[in-house]
């Protein structure tokens, strides 16, 4: 769980960067934000069950 | 149009001191540049983003780059290995201020076997790492902000 809490972290810091210098308006960039903290966290758990498999 | 006649035709703008220093504050004192630049809300947010990535970093124990070469495996004058540790150390430099700081009073730099078996030394040293980078973009933003290529 703590792993999970620490990529969510990682996840918001970064989104909240890329969301402020990506768009031009404040509901694009709320849009795009969560876009990228989905993203992130959707890949991150996909990659982490696929090397669960990798023995 | 092709692309080489719209870059003929466009006039090559000027860029001024003021932009290069703003670029140069925000580097080195994240945050700096838009704070300059009288944005309030993004200096705090993405200031604050690269602040609180590089003190998690740093609370995980997350290990710092230079050029120093290994001790246990320098072998010659110039030890080529410590070529690797180039990119992640540019990465680290992004934070500025924060680098220096740390560097001189040698904090996270050292090879320390009890830091690095850690549960988050290496999502620290992954904070550390972004937060540099993410201070970069910040820069970029800042620089483009002050030149009138953005709003």
């Amino acid at each position: 769980m703590k792993h999970f809490l620490v990529m969510c972290l990682f996840a918001a810091l970064a989104s909240v960067v890329f969301g402020v210098i990506s768009k031009d308006t404040t509901r694009e960039r709320w849009i795009y934000g969560v876009k990228v903290f989905a993203e992130f966290i959707i890949i991150g758990l996909a990659l982490g069950w696929l090397l669960y498999f990798i023995p | 149009m092709v692309k080489s006649e719209r870059l003929q035709g466009a006039p090559v703008e000027a860029i001024s001191s003021t932009a290069w220093l703003i670029g140069l504050a925000a580097w080195f004192i994240p945050g700096s540049g838009h704070l300059l630049l009288k944005r309030w809300g993004r200096a705090a947010m993405m200031g604050g983003v690269v602040w609180l990535s590089f003190f998690i970093g740093l609370a995980m124990g997350g290990h710092m780059f230079d050029l120093s070469p290994d001790g246990a495996t320098a072998t010659s004058m110039f030890d080529w290995a410590v070529l690797i540790q180039v990119p992640p150390m540019i990465a680290d430099l992004g934070t500025g201020i924060a680098y220096v700081v740390t560097w001189l009073l040698d904090i996270s730099f050292k090879e320390d076997p009890v830091q690095a078996a850690r549960t988050t030394y290496e999502y620290g040293t992954n904070f550390l790492l972004i937060a540099g980078l993410m201070n970069y973009l910040t820069m970029l933003d800042a620089f483009d902000v002050a030149t009138g290529r953005k709003s």
